[in-house]
């Protein structure tokens, strides 16, 4: 069913490059969001507009690669912003993390 | 249950007894919602750790979150629950209704899916002798309830 379909884990992408994001000593932490089975794909991209008022070209292609590739990076700056974007997301039940960009 | 868009009014309608169930519902989350995190795997999926490798920074983190956030679910969740009160049709309209009716229903559908130990295996087979087959048709439910307040809210 379309926009149904739950974000299905896929234990073995969890550890690997993210090809969107490049080193930026400006921006050094890094919001993660990871898959999970129950979070609809609808409402995911819908999150990532509303939180981060992505356009939804970009809110749908950072939510097919939490849902194909098992996480996506979200956003990135300061650490303090991370944490709020983290806490944000958590708010909205989604599974978020943040670390430090290697 | 129906979600349509008339005269620029995004609306919710239930049927009175998806009004009693969704009420019930709404009551039991926030009665597991006043727990400590501990060690229940509910609890631990709404408040998951920020921080994968820095128990410090995670303990620090959540000593500066968690409340906020607890607070946040319990008025939602209230704000929700007095919506069902005074109507089987809600108004979805105003941007606060919109956002705290798909929360409440992620937060349902993340308890309930997590008690039911939902996977990328499920297949959507109601086995009748099952008994987990009323709370995966109530999950199943809730699931369609918020992908159409979703649309809804995307259109």
């Amino acid at each position: 069913m379309p926009g149904r379909t739950t974000l299905m884990p896929q234990r073995e992408a969890t550890e690997q490059a993210d090809a969107d994001v490049t080193a930026d000593p400006d921006r050094p932490w890094i919001t993660i969001v990871w898959n999970d089975p129950i979070n609809l794909m609808s409402y995911v991209t819908h999150v990532f507009m509303t939180v981060f008022g992505y356009a939804k070209p970009k809110a749908e292609k950072l939510m097919l690669d939490v849902h194909q590739r098992g996480r996506a990076v979200v956003s990135s700056g300061t650490r303090e912003r991370m944490e709020l974007d983290v806490s944000t997301l958590h708010g909205y039940g989604l599974w978020a993390t943040l670390e430090k960009q290697t | 249950m129906k979600v349509s868009r008339r005269r620029g009014r995004l609306r919710l309608r239930l049927d009175p007894v998806e009004n009693v169930l969704l009420s019930r519902l709404i009551d039991e989350l926030d009665t597991m919602l006043a727990e400590p995190v501990g060690e229940d795997d509910v609890l631990k999926r709404l408040y998951p750790a920020a921080y994968r490798d820095d128990s410090e920074a995670e303990l620090e983190f959540r000593s500066l979150t968690e409340t906020s956030l607890r607070t946040e679910r319990t008025e939602r969740i209230a704000a929700c629950r007095a919506d069902l009160a005074q109507s089987d049709e809600i108004d979805l309209t105003d941007e606060d209704a919109g956002r705290r009716w798909i929360q409440v229903l992620n937060d349902l559908r993340l308890a309930l899916g997590t008690r039911l130990g939902i996977s990328e295996d499920d297949d959507h087979d109601l086995d009748p002798s099952d008994p987990q087959t009323q709370p995966r048709v109530v999950y199943y439910w809730l699931t369609a309830v918020q992908d159409s307040v979703v649309s809804g809210l995307m259109r």
